[in-house]
């Protein structure tokens, strides 16, 4: 009975043209830990790691040899390797601070934009394709990726970085960096589809989309859920979804032309006339048998290349009030149930009870976005710093970055987190203020390879810190690192992204290859992999099988698997055997004929250390059956090469 | 059956070294003692529940083939031709046909076979004679009407790129029972690439290892399994013995996840070796040849594609996807603009393949743990589209499964008198999804992977197992 009035209930709310209510949050859902105010620790990032290895009969690690730390340092803040001559220098430099003046020159270094910048290119979810069928490039989507780079290289302030990606463009509408960034709301997968527009399910997932990427990022809370009903587990309502998704209801595409109306017009005027007879000849096509085709879509194939690059733009969004799409609950995410009518708000359980929704404004982004940077919001700089800790320490204090609902992980160290926290707001929100107070610990200069059985066994995902957890490379620092030891790398900085040859049967299976450009000039296959396309429908094998993203959802952390076609690809892959080829000759020419010294050096290049005896002896017996290319793939496949200890 | 896994795979092993051409000799016994399934990854796992199916084919007709046209026989429909749908039937929204299009009728005639007696078109004689063994799902539906979006419904259980095929669902669930081929194998059909693409097939947010292998038209199937050019198997032989001995050689004490890549070269380098003689059709006899029609067209590509499937499936291979169209709408079940023209084209190319399949599977005893499984990502419309072809269709549309744990000969659910919608029996594709995972021993909740805070499984919303077609 009473199932059935709530029943009958539901279905008036839900037709009712009604006002959503603003909602209740009781006490034991407002004391969730991440909620509440920061409490930070004291005495700083070793003690406190020390009190609790002490509290549960542990202790910490040995220090690693400098040998090892600095490889560990070189790839964590730049991605690369260090060379040699940069391991040498390091363990000859006897000055006291040598250490802290290292990190100091590394997080000075170009490459830490890159490394970091990736980082977040993943949460971002960045890629410059539109997914789906046509899988559309975005011919300056780079944009963006550089201006994340060249944010983290000037250690831009986290609070500015939030608000320009959120709302640049309500921000400073005029200044192009800011526009760029606000690219941000536009990055995730569109879909596009021919005949029959169902323009008000398109511009839901386009706004879910929005909401999912924002929570996610910024707040470390999965909305998400809420999109279809209160979030089971978090006090997340589904009015606070489609309040929050109301910040984005005006939110419009926007490509912001940065050459002058007269450029665009005659590339408008050159464009016409192709696409008319593209059409033309499509239209000629359908009147044709299968078999006589091939002709005319080989016409139609040389006029789309012969198409001038369209003038560059801006990849970015506006607010455009007027248009905004009116926002309702709708029952379980179905665009056509449409319920009450909301406006926006950011989370009622972060607000006081019954806080208004904000009135009328033409900035509602710039509104979400100074609620979200507030010092007095505990999520934004605990989510951020946790990110900062997961990538120095391989795990975050709170195990899942994107998420710090009740279904997330517990802080394992909340003290510290907070202490982070708020050293981070207090430096002016500096990420490398962060980096440091992390990478001058004695916690993160432990080493990875300590033995020890109790705590293995009281600890053996080592929440507590007792060591450094060893790390395999990610994908795109293998390939980095394969290119800088083979002497190949193209250390060029930003512009548009390139495409590189690849197996001619992954080109086949785009929907459209004729998407697939290579660049043509090989200078550009070499350069960082962070400067390759991220093309939605078609990753590198080498970043398919070394657990890139698919850049389709924001991804906090990566994965790293261990299988056979990872093996394959770095014996007979095509971009291993060539980058082998290249450290032979550059062995060749380091050994002056001398194998141990090939040996030696091929080690050094690779894993940063000289061999061990037992290792000199089997590349020298290796060396005498097999040419030098396959002993510098062998270098590639090392654990030593693969894995930072 | 992690004992039985590891005796066969020893014995393979055996029979491996002994083949003189591979050199193999030269691993050496030390490297024998290489850590095999212990550290693979893939090693078969125990299902959630007993089950007969083993192993998934799917036979993904893309495009969306026509219910009326294949296992729908719709009689009104014909007489109503060339007039507007009445309105008793209800709305439906097209990709591309307006609302005033006209109905057409089919000029396919349809008969009854086997057993079972179930009605069959004449599109598809050969599998009309394997009907006794087929359960008709005559009242499938999905959520989309354009190709990307139900694509990756269909294969993911999401309108939306980026969540786990569930042919990687299954391979987390289940693992692989070869050790020397991929678990999860995608057949694409050599015209070309499909409106979703590749990560319709994907793993999504799962981890690399449950990915699925390409393989792809030509002499390269999968990528990176033959060695580079100028390089000899004997060399490359002892290069992977060092590269194993310098990894150990570093190795300080136990380590399973360092153990877990030198067992990575074991599995890469089997496989670099096993494989290619699988994937070698030649290696079958003239008559079994000819079953599939590989030789003759229409049916040379379809039959290979299908009896390399049962190859794969053969020595273990979990699941495997043959894609029939790819390219242009057209080279698709994509009709259009024809649907006469294009669905005799593509029915021809299938038919005798799909039926030599399920004839094949059943001779070698292995119909029983092999399910198969028949379908697009939508039907058609019954309007037409232009005057003689039909648009997408996702509110009632055919599929069919096959062999492990389906009782054969059955048709269930129903579509209304003219194919419109599924009215009796509905089974949306998550219902489908949970059948399918049912059959082979899975459970839809158990089954599932946390993603962004949330536990994520092949069925957002829960389905139902479709419990008439149980065997």
């Amino acid at each position: 009975m009473i199932r059935q009035a709530l029943i009958l209930l539901q279905v008036f709310t839900l037709t009712a043209e009604t006002v959503a209510p603003l909602g209740k949050y009781s006490a034991a859902e407002r004391r969730h830990w991440a909620f509440q105010p920061l409490k930070p620790g004291e005495g700083g990032i070793d003690a406190m790691v020390e009190a609790r290895l002490k509290k549960a009969g542990l202790a910490k690690s040995a220090p690693a040899s400098k040998q090892v730390l600095v490889r560990r340092l070189y790839f964590d803040l730049t991605g690369l390797p260090p060379t040699p001559a940069e391991v040498a220098a390091f363990v000859n430099d006897k000055r006291p601070d040598a250490w802290a003046k290292l990190v100091d020159q590394l997080l000075g270094s170009p490459h830490y934009g890159e490394r970091w910048g990736q980082h977040w290119l993943d949460v971002a979810r960045f890629a410059e394709t539109d997914g789906f069928e046509y899988d559309t490039h975005r011919q300056d989507a780079f944009r963006y990726r550089d201006y994340v780079i060249r944010a983290f290289q000037n250690d831009k302030p986290y609070d500015r970085f939030v608000m320009e990606q959120l709302a640049g463009d309500e921000l400073a509408p005029e200044e192009l960096e800011t526009l760029i960034a606000s690219g941000f709301n536009r990055l995730g997968p569109l879909r596009k589809n021919a005949g029959n527009q169902e323009v008000a399910s398109s511009r839901n997932e386009v706004l879910t989309e929005m909401t999912n990427a924002v929570g996610a990022a910024f707040l470390g809370v999965t909305v998400g859920c809420a999109r279809c009903h209160d979030h089971k587990f978090d006090p997340i309502r589904q009015s606070d979804y489609y309040r929050m998704q109301a910040y984005f209801a005006g939110t419009l595409e926007h490509d912001f032309p940065l050459s002058p109306a007269g450029d665009l017009k005659s590339w408008e005027a050159k464009i016409k006339p192709i696409d008319a007879e593209i059409k033309r000849l499509q239209g000629q096509m359908k009147l044709l048998g299968e078999s006589d085709k091939g002709p005319i879509a080989q016409k139609i194939e040389a006029l789309e290349k012969s198409k001038p690059p369209a003038p560059p733009t801006v990849y970015t969004v506006k607010s455009d009030m007027e248009k905004a799409s009116p926002v309702h609950l709708l029952a379980r995410g179905d665009y056509s149930a449409k319920g009450d009518a909301v406006g926006m708000r950011p989370l009622g359980v972060l607000l006081p009870e019954g806080a208004p929704e904000l009135g009328k404004t033409d900035k509602p982004r710039l509104e979400l976005a100074k609620w979200v940077v507030a010092k007095d919001n505990p999520l934004t700089a605990r989510v951020m710093v946790n990110r900062i800790w997961n990538y120095h320490f391989g795990q975050g204090i709170v195990v899942t970055p994107n998420d710090f609902g009740r279904m997330g992980g517990r802080p394992s160290h909340p003290e510290i987190l907070d202490f982070l926290a708020k050293e981070f707001m207090e430096s002016g929100w500096s990420m490398k203020h962060v980096h440091r107070l992390i990478l001058n610990s004695q916690t993160w200069r432990q080493a990875s390879d300590t033995v020890n059985a109790l705590a293995q066994e009281k600890d053996p995902e080592n929440k507590l810190l007792w060591k450094w957890s060893r790390r395999r490379l990610e994908a795109e620092e293998i390939r980095d690192a394969m290119l800088a030891v083979a002497g190949n790398l193209n250390p060029k900085q930003f512009g548009p992204s390139v495409m590189v040859p690849i197996d001619a049967e992954l080109v086949s299976a785009l929907y459209k290859p004729t998407q697939w450009q290579v660049h043509p000039d090989p200078a550009e296959h070499r350069r960082r992999s962070v400067y390759l396309i991220y093309k939605r429908n078609l990753h590198l094998p080498m970043m398919e099988v070394f657990d890139a993203p698919d850049a389709l959802v924001s991804c906090p952390r990566r994965e790293t698997s261990t299988h056979a076609p990872q093996a394959l690809e770095l014996m007979n892959g095509a971009f291993a055997n060539q980058q082998a080829a290249a450290l032979a000759e550059r062995l060749e020419t380091l050994a002056k004929g001398n194998k141990t010294r090939m040996v030696n050096e091929g080690y050094r290049l690779v894993a940063g250390r000289l061999p061990s005896a037992a290792e000199r002896k089997l590349a020298l017996e290796m060396l005498a059956q097999v040419r030098t290319r396959e002993f510098a793939l062998a270098l590639y496949n090392l654990n030593g090469f693969l894995y930072v200890d | 059956m992690s004992t039985n896994e590891h005796v066969r795979w020893t014995r393979n092993r055996r029979e491996f070294l002994t083949d003189a051409f591979c050199g193999m000799g030269l691993l050496g016994a030390a490297a024998l003692e290489a850590q095999g399934a212990k550290f693979n990854p893939l090693a078969a796992k125990q299902p959630h529940h007993a089950a007969k199916a083993k192993r998934m084919i799917f036979l993904f007709m893309a495009g969306g083939p026509s219910q009326m046209e294949t296992f729908d026989p719709k009689p009104l429909l014909n007489e109503l031709h060339g007039q507007k749908r009445p309105a008793e039937f209800g709305e439906a929204k097209y990709q591309f046909v307006a609302k005033d299009a006209k109905l057409l009728g089919t000029k396919r005639t349809f008969q009854k076979y086997g057993q079972s007696g179930i009605e069959v078109s004449d599109l598809f004689p050969h599998t009309a004679q394997q009907v006794d063994k087929l359960a008709i799902l005559r009242s499938c539906h999905g959520d989309m009407v354009v190709h990307s979006a139900a694509q990756y419904q269909m294969m993911t259980g999401r309108i939306i790129p980026g969540f786990p095929s569930m042919g990687s669902w299954m391979v987390y669930g289940l693992g692989n029972e070869a050790d020397n081929l991929p678990a999860y194998c995608v057949l694409p059909d050599p015209d070309g690439a499909l409106e979703a693409g590749q990560p319709m097939y994907m793993h999504g947010f799962l981890p690399a290892v449950y990915q699925p292998t390409m393989m792809r038209p030509g002499k390269r199937p999968v990528l990176n399994l033959d060695l580079p050019a100028g390089v000899e198997i004997e060399e490359r032989s002892k290069t992977v013995k060092y590269i194993k001995a310098l990894n150990r050689a570093a190795m300080n004490g136990e380590d399973t996840e360092l153990e877990a890549r030198i067992a990575a070269y074991d599995l890469a380098f089997k496989m670099q070796m096993e494989a290619p003689e699988i994937f070698d059709i030649r290696k079958e006899d003239a008559k079994t040849l000819e079953m599939y029609g590989v030789g003759k067209e229409p049916t040379d590509d379809y039959g290979r594609r299908c009896l390399l499937a049962r190859r794969l499936v053969e020595k273990g291979v979990r699941v495997v996807t043959v894609v029939s169209g790819g390219g242009p709408g057209n080279l698709q079940w994509d009709a259009h603009d024809d649907i006469e023209e294009n669905h005799l084209r593509m029915a021809a190319q299938t038919d005798q393949p799909v039926a030599a399949l399920l004839k094949d599977l059943e001779q070698r005893g292995m119909l029983e743990d092999t399910l198969v499984f028949w379908g697009g990502e939508f039907g058609r419309s019954p309007e037409s589209q232009g005057s003689k072809g039909r648009d997408h269709h996702n509110l009632g549309f055919t599929m069919w499964m096959a062999g492990g744990g389906v009782k054969g000969g059955m048709v269930h659910g129903a579509t209304d008198a003219i194919g419109l919608r599924a009215i009796e029996k509905p089974a949306h594709f998550r219902d489908v999804h949970t059948t399918l995972l049912h059959l082979m021993g899975l459970n839809q909740h158990a089954l599932s992977y946390m993603h962004l805070g949330r536990k994520e499984r092949l069925t957002e919303i829960e389905g139902s197992v479709i419990k008439e077609i149980l065997a």
